[in-house]
Formats: C-alpha cells, sequence, structure tokens
C-alpha cells in the first residue's frame, strides 16, 4: 500500500479521488454524525457537544477527579495488573512450555481455565472481594494472565528443534539452552503476548470499573448513561480509544527497542 | 485434574474457605441438574439462558463476518476502497467494545439487538483485519499468473486473492469468536434479562456462589465447544493448508 504511491502516473480522475477519499470518508461520517444529531439530539449530540463535554469536566469534576484524573485511575489498574501479570505469567509460560511434567500438571488445568472468559470472573471476583481497588486488579489480572502464559508457552514450545541442537553440539546445559536459546528465540511470541494483553487488560478494566467503581474511564461512560448524558459517553468513548491507541503505539515502541531481529514488524 | 477438584471440594468441606464465598464441586453438579428444570432464581431454566446467549452470539458474529470479511478482502485488493474505508476503520478500531455498550443501551435498548450490535463491534475487527492481510499476503507470482492468462481485475481477486487468504480469514474468524463469547458475557451482565451472562450476575445479587460457578463453567465450556466445531469446519473448508 505504501510502495505504489511513488510510482508516477498520468493524474486521472481515479487519481484524484484516492488522494482525497480519506478525506470524503471523514467528512461523510461528520455529515451523517450532524445529520443525526439534528434529527434527534438527545440520543445523538453534535461533535461540539461533545467537546463542550470534555471542557466542562475541567470545570465541574465528577468524582472530585477532572478527566485526567480519571484517566489515572484507570491506567494505574492496568499497570499494576500487567505488571504483576508479566512477573508472574513470564515465568509460568516458559515454565510449562519447557517442562513437560510440569505442562501435564499445569498445563491442562490451565487450558480448562482459559475457556472461561475473564470478563465472566467478574461477578465471583466482586462476591469475594467487593467493589475495592483490589477486584479490578484481579479482574484484568486474570485477563491479562492467560494472554501472557499462553504466549509465552507457545513460543517456547515451537523454538526450532535445529536451535537446541546446535546449543547441545556446543555443550550447552539444560539452563543455558532454556536462556540462551529459547527464551531469545520466543521473544516475539512473548512480545505478541504483551502486546494482546495490554490492550485486552485497557478493556477488561473498563468492563471493570462499569459493574461497580467510583473512578475510571469505565466508571464515566456507565455514569453518561445512568444520568442520560449522552455527550459524557461520547467523550469518554474518544478518550478510551484515544488511550487504547496510545498504549498500543508504546508496546509497540517496547517490543522494537527490545527485540529488533523481529521481522514481523516491518510488514505492518 | 482430579487433584484440584479435590482440593477445591475438601477446601469447602472442611470449612476454610466459607461457603458462602464457594460452592463444592458436588454442589454446582447438583445445581447443573437442578437447572434443567427450575428456573429459579433468574427466572429461566439454563437451556434457555444458553439459547439465549448462543443466539445473541451468534446474530452478532455471523453479521460480522458477513461484512467484516469482504470489507478486509476488498479493502486491501483495491486502493480506492482501502482509502475510502481505512480512516473510518482506524477511528473505529481502537475502541473497546465494551465502550459501546452504554450507548448501545441508549440508543437500541436491551433487546437481542444491542448486545448484538456490541458483539458485532468485538468480532468486526479481527475479521477485517486478518482477511486484509491475508489478501496483502498472497503469492504475487499467482497474481501475475492469472494475469498473464488474461484475468481480469475482478477474476483474479476472486479465484486467486480470495482462496490464498482463505486461512488467514478463518483465523480472523476463530479469533473474532473468541472475542464474541467473550464480550457476550459483558454484554448481558451489563444489559439482559436472560442469558448465561445475565444469569451469573444474578447468582452475585443473590449471594449463590454455585450459581456463579455452575454459569462460568457453562460459558467455558460452550466456548470450547465452539471453537472446536469452528476448527472443524475450518479443516474442511481449508483442507489444501499446509501449515
Amino acid at each position: 500500500m505504501r510502495k505504489t504511491l511513488t510510482d508516477k502516473k498520468p493524474i486521472t480522475a481515479k487519481t484524484i479521488f484516492i488522494m482525497v477519499a480519506p478525506f470524503l470518508s471523514i467528512g461523510l461520517l461528520l455529515f451523517i454524525w450532524l445529520l443525526a444529531s439534528n434529527v434527534n439530539t438527545e440520543l445523538v449530540p453534535t461533535p461540539l457537544m461533545v467537546f463542550d463535554r470534555l471542557l466542562l469536566i475541567f470545570k465541574k469534576p465528577i468524582g472530585n477527579m477532572n478527566i485526567f484524573g480519571h484517566i489515572w485511575a484507570s491506567i494505574k489498574r492496568v499497570f499494576i495488573a500487567l505488571f504483576l501479570s508479566f512477573s508472574i505469567g513470564i515465568p509460568f509460560g516458559v515454565m510449562i512450555g519447557w517442562n513437560k511434567t510440569l505442562n501435564a500438571i499445569f498445563g491442562t488445568l490451565f487450558e480448562l481455565i482459559r475457556s472461561i472468559p475473564p470478563l465472566a470472573w467478574l461477578p465471583i471476583v466482586i462476591m469475594w472481594f467487593g467493589i475495592e481497588e483490589l477486584p479490578k486488579v484481579i479482574i484484568v489480572f486474570i485477563g491479562t494472565f492467560m494472554c501472557v502464559v499462553i504466549n509465552t508457552s507457545t513460543g517456547i514450545k515451537l523454538v526450532q528443534p535445529l536451535f537446541l541442537d546446535v546449543g547441545r553440539m556446543f555443550n550447552a546445559n539444560n539452563r543455558q539452552l532454556l536462556l540462551e536459546v529459547a527464551v531469545p528465540s520466543a521473544m516475539p511470541a512473548i512480545f505478541a503476548g504483551i502486546r494482546n494483553a495490554t490492550s485486552g487488560g485497557w478493556m477488561v478494566v473498563l468492563a471493570a470499573e462499569m459493574i461497580g467503581a467510583s473512578a475510571g474511564m469505565g466508571f464515566l461512560i456507565i455514569r453518561g448513561m445512568e444520568f442520560f448524558d449522552v455527550p459524557l459517553i461520547m467523550m469518554s468513548m474518544v478518550v478510551i480509544g484515544i488511550i487504547g491507541a496510545i498504549l498500543s503505539v508504546i508496546t509497540d515502541y517496547i517490543e522494537r527497542w527490545a527485540c529488533p531481529w523481529n521481522k514481523k514488524l516491518e510488514l505492518d | 485434574m482430579l487433584g484440584f477438584l479435590l482440593i477445591w471440594q475438601s477446601m469447602v468441606y472442611f470449612g476454610y474457605v466459607s461457603a458462602k464465598f464457594l460452592a463444592t464441586p458436588i454442589q454446582v453438579f447438583a445445581l447443573l441438574f437442578e437447572k434443567f428444570t427450575s428456573p429459579n432464581p433468574d427466572g429461566a431454566v439454563i437451556q434457555v439462558n444458553i439459547l439465549v446467549s448462543l443466539s445473541v452470539a451468534l446474530t452478532g458474529l455471523i453479521s460480522a463476518i458477513v461484512v467484516g470479511v469482504p470489507l478486509g478482502l476488498l479493502m486491501a485488493w483495491y486502493k480506492l476502497i482501502d482509502r475510502f474505508v481505512r480512516p473510518l476503520f482506524e477511528i473505529i478500531r481502537p475502541i473497546p467494545p465494551i465502550a459501546w455498550i452504554p450507548l448501545t443501551i441508549i440508543w437500541v435498548g436491551i433487546g437481542l439487538g444491542a448486545k448484538a450490535m456490541i458483539i458485532f463491534f468485538s468480532a468486526f475487527v479481527p475479521c477485517v483485519i486478518n482477511s486484509y492481510t491475508g489478501i496483502k499476503g498472497t503469492n504475487q507470482t499467482l497474481i501475475n499468473v492469472a494475469k498473464t492468462f488474461g484475468a481480469a481485475d475482478f477474476v483474479s481477486f476472486l479465484k486467486v486473492g480470495v482462496p490464498s487468504a482463505l486461512p488467514m480469514v478463518f483465523a480472523g474468524i476463530r479469533i473474532a469468536l473468541g472475542n464474541a463469547w467473550g464480550t457476550l458475557v459483558a454484554a448481558e451482565l451489563l444489559a439482559a434479562n436472560a442469558g448465561l451472562g445475565y444469569m451469573i450476575s444474578m447468582g452475585r445479587q443473590f449471594g449463590r456462589p454455585d450459581l456463579i460457578i455452575l454459569g462460568m463453567i457453562t460459558i467455558g465450556v460452550l466456548g470450547f465447544a465452539l471453537n472446536y466445531v469452528f476448527i472443524k469446519i475450518e479443516n474442511i473448508a481449508v483442507r489444501w493448508r499446509t501449515v
């Protein structure tokens, strides 16, 4: 998609259309949006109203917090959970990917638990731990942990036997084989897990906050629903989308920095 | 596995964990049979709940496949469509499906349509992305061969591009299936009057851990079964696949 742009072609109606198409589609979206809001402003507020709602939240904070406070509340939960699931999940995944006995013991159990979607844990976690800070972190932890473990263990299992054989020929012991051959070659898979976990975690935290919370983006959006404040809902959705995009860009950069040999990244 | 069940059973049985918080496996099992006939306490027997959940998930999933897969395929083949649709897609993509829930509730209510719409959003993105990557990964030589034999652009799209993208498309649908099933629970927790997610949340409100765990297990088993069925279909549909 990138390379054809530089080819010299005669400028026809088609090439012009290709150039303006993105603006056209966004314009169309805005047009439909405005049209819809003309019909029913209660249900579909105009983009301007959504923006005004963002300004209003600075003047009149909800729950004593402006928008950054709520963003931070959500992000903090995600980060704590991600930190926990990386530090537990990656070693665990390496373990069940490497060791056949451990895989036999924990692997099947893990497979069983994995088929339960993380959000299905919400009610029971709320029942066990209430609706304070801890249960939300636990939910996000459950959601991200699975992802990290699966990717890590698959990455380790799929290490090319050739690499391991070479390692053995050089007299590497088991520990060296694991740390110096298997883990580096599983890095792309591990990072794929980290990336999925980050975006998944961002989604799960919203769900957890929607069920019961007093701060965070999920709380904002559900409050918008309860007060029939559609601009607030839309504003939150936009902010959530932006944060999600930023998170994925950050993980991409970390991945590029941590395993530059991963060619898949260049393919977009 | 058996050990896990034993530990679980004895933990509750001997009172290490209060029975208010955790039900024993035997209780859960007993409840399963009870739920076949008794609609208490959430107002529907388990078959109805399963049926409701399945119909919601499949409606959303199938509409996402019907819209998303052709869109992704066309986007990858025709630059014009790509340029036109991509900005819209990139705007929608980063918004998690769950964030659509309040808006859809206000717009469409809490019926089948609303939940199907949320599931649509969750399943739509992987369908498009994988179809797109699938076509992009088509071997250029194959396309050139088709061109040499005088195939029109659209014909080579249908006969070369699409088949070579199929394995990726199916992988995308499988991801979409997982997403759809996961989002279903969220949608039903927030907005429903029947369904497995609703059953779980009722279990919480009535303080019935056995009901919650039964719901969780049912969801897990069904998700697993759906995935299994789908892999079977996939194997039939893309028999030529080598990897």
